[in-house]
Order: structure tokens, then sequence, then C-alpha cells
């Protein structure tokens, strides 16, 4: 499989996330979206005629929206184990592309230079945080952790990149007691990778023991 | 106005967490150890001015994210890491302030303040948000609501609000008295943000 | 008031290849709105006041608010036969352009903020290095740097010990040097070129000259971005937001000796925009 990326992207960074807890191995090919805005050349429109990242393909397939993708990589149990799991999924889903469109540009505006409204960016983006603060909170009362059901699925994964992003575009998540609880919860997720601009949780790892001097190893 | 500033619910920082605080202007980082010790720390690294709620925390340390220098419970720098075998001096400390948890609210005072946090026992914690206007804002909201200092209480709810002002605004952290209500308060407050701001936006 | 020793310094303003006509590149620089754009073959950056000084360099655009005290620094290595030059694109930062600069500078963030790639525990240890304020150049030295590294550039497969020199070639400008996994007899050069919008805001320039045949642009540049990205949130969480220049109101350590020197370099040289004078 293999997929076109940006590092610092953060649909592309949903799939690597996912295919990381997985375990499926990806080939990537990087596209030099910034600066050189490769995805809007014609050699990368002949696969994506909208000229977006992330693009999956795997033999004849091809996959443009990364909602799509995260379904393709899911083993079942990610994508919700009822009727209504599976609704509540892509409830979450279609929210996640809100956030894409309000933190998600707040953060290209504010480090990539990108032109738009950064207040009403900022202003979508934390109405956004609200609703989903009051959604885990209330999650968190009926012991869950995760957006749906009691294990994590592909809404969460869809969900928390540009949420962990956020403070990129300059919205804070200082505010958000149980957002801070579930994207810790997501950081612990075995096979966890990060992307710049979000840190992995190096408290899961010991406190490290002695080593021989650094002079001893020149 | 109170010395002790509520600073959110016992039930948001668990073990091995640290979070964002505020005591009146300062910033704080707080947390909790491996074993349960709270702590309030002035939100910056000695070393290199680095917010200490970016770190991480170790058993009974909590390190900062830039250079991992590892701070102990006391304040007192334990480790740096580019200098293993150095015994940081004592004079590497954090800004230590009073931390305690009572009635599941966690309190934040000045390390020189003796007197007992508020103690709200026998209610139930429901929830923190942030209010993006002032106390006027919402006194309008909540015409019931009987304030003592930062303890706003609002009896048709059954609810009290410990107010905090924060970077980005007023800290509300909700109690209620019936268990069995915290989703309808938890909503009700989202209810309280909407109103206050588009008031005090008109 | 703006110094004058900071007016008269080179910054740099726009990648080469991308400045287009009228009104191109609109930006910032020392709080004063200019454009950088192009007029035939020639590129112009204009402010308020008039046209700025101009030179093109190590695929960017440097412009001088002032009157240049001198030169642009010289970086041989740009055109040594063999190198490849990467420009990187402009990355935003709410901090100190200073504070940029001295991130650039430090090796002992390494384990911690770029994991498993420039640095990893237990690894921690930053040996003892030189540094030196070069009275000829006037340029802060550091040498004899080394540092284990988990993954040193994009084509070093396993773990080494990298050996690096750090210089501070200009105000907001740093260039490094590390150990080649291509070609052990030369230095992979990556500099940094920060451009100060205002003393809390900055844009920056990742640079580099490689002897890298093989590996993709793309590759390069998001290698770049990806570890200039994990030093973004950083940059933009430290207290204060300036560079304090006055000892005491932070704690450096023997590793950060070329930091120390740049801070005193820049105090002496009176190049304090977007530092802190007086602990506040």
């Amino acid at each position: 499989m293999k997929l076109y990326d940006y590092v610092l992207s953060a649909s592309c960074y949903k799939i690597r996330l996912m295919a990381a807890l997985m375990g499926v191995k990806l080939q990537t090919e990087a596209v030099d979206f910034h600066p050189g805005r490769a995805h809007r050349s014609a050699d990368f429109r002949s696969l994506n005629p909208a000229g977006t990242l992330p693009v999956l393909v795997d033999g004849d397939l091809v996959l443009t929206e990364s909602t799509a993708m995260l379904v393709y990589l899911a083993r079942p149990e990610w994508l919700g184990q009822s009727a209504a799991e599976a609704a509540q999924v892509q409830q979450w889903l279609a929210f996640s592309a809100r956030l894409g469109a309000s933190l998600g540009m707040a953060r290209l505006h504010d480090m990539l230079l990108y032109p738009g409204d950064i207040d009403a960016f900022r202003r979508a983006g934390v109405e956004c945080l609200r609703e989903l603060d009051a959604h885990l909170t209330e999650a968190r009362f009926a012991g869950r952790t995760y957006l749906v059901g009691d294990t994590p699925t592909i809404a969460d994964i869809a969900c928390f990149p540009n949420v962990a992003l956020a403070p990129d575009g300059g919205v804070g998540l200082d505010d958000y007691p149980s957002i801070r609880l579930w994207s810790r919860a997501i950081r612990a997720l075995p096979g966890f990778i990060e992307m710049p601009g979000i840190h992995r949780l190096h408290e899961l790892k010991p406190a490290p023991e002695a080593v021989p001097p650094l002079e001893t190893l020149l | 106005m109170s010395i002790w500033i509520a600073n959110g619910l016992s039930q948001d920082l668990p073990p091995g967490v640290v979070m964002a605080g505020a005591w009146r202007g300062a910033e704080l980082a707080i947390w909790r150890s491996a074993s349960g010790r709270l702590s309030a720390w002035g939100d910056r690294c000695p070393h290199r001015g680095m917010r200490l709620s970016h770190g991480f925390v170790r058993g009974e340390t909590l390190s900062c994210i830039y250079h991992g220098w590892v701070y102990g419970s006391d304040g007192g720098c334990r480790k740096i890491p580019a200098h293993p075998a150095m015994v940081p001096p004592a004079t590497i400390k954090a800004e230590v302030y009073q931390c305690v948890e009572a009635g599941g609210v966690i309190w934040v005072a000045p390390a020189a303040v003796e007197s007992d946090a508020p103690d709200l026992a026998g209610l139930t914690p429901v929830r923190s948000v942030t209010l993006r206007a002032d106390r006027g804002a919402l006194a309008r909201v909540l015409a019931g609501a009987v304030a003592e200092g930062d303890l706003w209480r609002v009896p048709a709810l059954g609810a009290v609000l410990a107010l905090q002002d924060r970077a980005e605004g007023l800290g509300l952290h909700a109690l209620c008295h019936d268990a069995a209500q915290r989703v309808a308060v938890s909503r009700w407050l989202d209810g309280v943000l909407r109103l206050a701001e588009e008031g005090a936006l008109a | 008031m703006i110094a004058a020793a900071v007016l008269n310094e080179w910054y740099p303003v726009a990648m080469a290849a991308m400045v287009g006509p009228w009104p191109g590149r609109a930006t910032t620089l020392l709080g004063h709105d200019i454009n950088v754009f192009s007029e035939g073959d020639k590129i112009i950056v204009r402010g308020a006041g008039g046209d700025l000084a101009v030179t093109l360099a190590y695929g960017h655009v440097w412009a001088c608010p002032g009157t240049p005290a001198h030169d642009l620094f010289p970086v041989p290595e740009a055109a040594q036969p063999g190198r490849r030059l990467v420009d990187c694109g402009a990355v935003r930062v709410k901090c100190s352009p200073l504070r940029a600069v001295e991130n650039f500078l430090d090796i002992a963030h390494f384990p911690f903020v770029h994991t498993d790639v420039l640095g990893a525990e237990p690894h921690t240890e930053v040996g003892r290095y030189e540094v030196q304020i070069r009275e000829d150049s006037d340029e802060v030295w550091a040498t004899k740097v080394h540092f284990y590294q988990p993954q040193a550039a994009k084509s070093a497969a396993g773990g080494i010990v990298t050996e690096y020199m750090y210089r501070v070639a200009a105000s907001t400008s740093a260039v490094l040097y590390k150990t080649c996994p291509n070609n052990p007899d030369e230095w992979d050069v990556i500099g940094i070129f920060v451009q100060p919008l205002t003393e809390e805001l900055c844009e920056v320039w990742p640079w580099m000259a490689l002897f890298d045949d093989t590996t993709p642009q793309a590759d390069l540049i998001q290698f770049q971005q990806m570890i200039f990205l994990q030093d973004r949130s950083i940059l933009e969480n430290q207290i204060p937001r300036l560079l304090p220049l006055d000892p005491g109101k932070e704690i450096p350590t023997q590793a950060d000796l070329t930091s120390i020197a740049y801070r005193r370099w820049l105090k002496r040289k009176g190049l304090t925009y977007g530092a802190q004078m007086v602990a506040a």
C-alpha cells in the first residue's frame, strides 16, 4: 500500500497513525506540499484530480478521502460494533471535516501562511472543541474514554490530529479537561506514532538507566 | 476574594498527569505524581523558560519536555540529562505554590499562606469549563445566583460554581448536590457559556 | 525606536525562486510592511520609506532596512561542486527571532524533542566542546560538539556519534556543519535564516547544502520541516517570549556554552531586537 504523504499534514498523519495502530506497513512517497505545492501539479492531479493529500493506492484502488482510507485500513472492531455505533462513527467522521475547516485552517494560516479569516477559523475551532469536550465528559460519566462505544474507533483517529494540533493555530487546549484525558488515551495506544507538533508520552518509557560516558563512544 | 483559587476538579487530574493552571495572573503547572501527590508550580522551567505544563510525569518527578530536566516534588532539580553525572545545585528550583484538594476540587494558594482551602464536601464534582466573558456577563445570565467571593451558588439547579480567572477567560468549576444531575448540569453549563458570551457581545 | 546596529544587518525576506511581480510577497520586517517582488530580472524589496538594499544568496532574498554595515556572511560550501542546495520554505513561529536561533544552536533537547531521530534516551549526555567568538569574522563558533544520534540524517541508517560545528553567522542566521554519512571528508551544511517580523514573531527559512544525490528533494525538505516543526511547539511556549540577555533570568549549564556566547555577542553588538534586557 502506498501513501502519498506530507509530513506536516494532519490528514496524512491520520493515515500513518491508523496504519501504525493496525500494524499495516505503508510505503510513503513524500509530496512537496510546502513550499513546492506539488499536490497542485498536473502530474499529481492525474492521480487525484482534486489536488489534495493524502492519496492511498493499493493495487487498482485509489482513495483520495482520508475518512475512506481509515475505513479501508481498519479492523472491523474499529468501525463501531452495532448499527448505532457505526452510525455514531459516521457522525464523528463528519465532525472531523469541521475540525479540518476550522482548527486545521487556523494551523495552516499561522504556520504556513495560508490566507483566510483567522478569527473565524479560531472561533469555529473553539465551538468544535467545546462540543467534543462536552461529549467526552458525558462519556466519562458513563465510564467510557473514547468517542463511540468502549474501545477506540476510526472516529477517534479522524478527530485526534486536528484537535491535538490546535495550538499550532493559536487555539489552546488547556480549557478542555476531557479532551486532555482522551488525547492521552490515544497517545498511549499500542503502536501509536507521533507527528511534529504532537509529542509522544515520554512517561510510557521508564526513567533511563545510566550509560557509559559519551567520551567512551568516540 | 479568596486567597485559595480553584484550579480544576480532582477527577480531571489522575496520577501521572500534568496540566496548566492559574493563580490570579500567575501561570502554573499542576501535576499529580504516580503515588497521587499534588503539586502546583510556576509554569516555567528555570533553565530556558519552557512551560512545565508541557512536561511529563515519571513516578514522583516532573520533567521538562525541552531538555528533560527532572524536578522532585519539593520543586528542586534532581537531574540534568545533558550532564548525567552532575548533582544539580539546590538553587535550581521551580517556584512552588501550595496545592490541596478538598471535596473533589483542586485548590492553589501561594506558599506563604496559612489558611485552609474551602471545602465543598458533600457535593458531586461535575465539570470545568471556560467562559470567554467576565463575571458581569455571567451574573446577567445567573440572575438567581448567590455569590460568596469566587463561590457562586445556583439554588434553582442545586449547583455550585467555583470561579477562576484563566488566560482564556473565566474558569467555572461546577459541582452539584444531586449526583444523578451530573449530565443535566453539564449540559446546562454549555447553555450558560453560550448565553453569557452572546450577552457580552450584544 | 530600533537601534541602528539592528537596522544595518541583513535579513532573509523571501525564497528567491518564489518571488513574483508586484505585489509579490507582502510581508513584515522589524515591524514594517514590505513587498518583495520582481521587476524584469531584478528583485525589489519596497517599504513605505523606499526600496531596501537587496542581495541574493543561498536561495533567498536578503534585505537591509538601514545602511549595510558589511556584506552578507559567506557560506563557501554553497558554491562547492557536488553539493545539492535545498530551500525548505518558510514556517511562521510566534517567538522571538533570537529564541529561534538559540534553539537551533542547542543539542541537549534532541532526545526529548526530536526523539528517535536526532537523539534518544538514555544517550542524553552533551560532552565538553569548544566555543569562541572569532574576532576576524565576528562570528560565534562552537566546535567539537559530539552527540549520539539514532538517525542523524535522512541518509543515515543506524545510531552513530555525530560531530557538529555551529556557527552564528548573523544576529538571526546560523549554520551548522555535521558529519556527512555519504562523504566522510565533508560536512553536511544546514542553515536557518530567520526573518524577524516583530520582536515576538518570526518566519524561519531552513536551507541545506548536502552531498546526497539519491534522496528525493521532497524527502529532504520534509525531513528538515519535520525537525523544525518539532521545535515550534517548544518555541511558542517559552516564557518570556523575548530572549533574556541579562544573566540570572535563566540558568545555563556547560551544555549551553554556545547559547551563552550568542547572548553575550548579541548584547555586545547591540543586536537586541527580540531580546529582553532587564529581568522582568
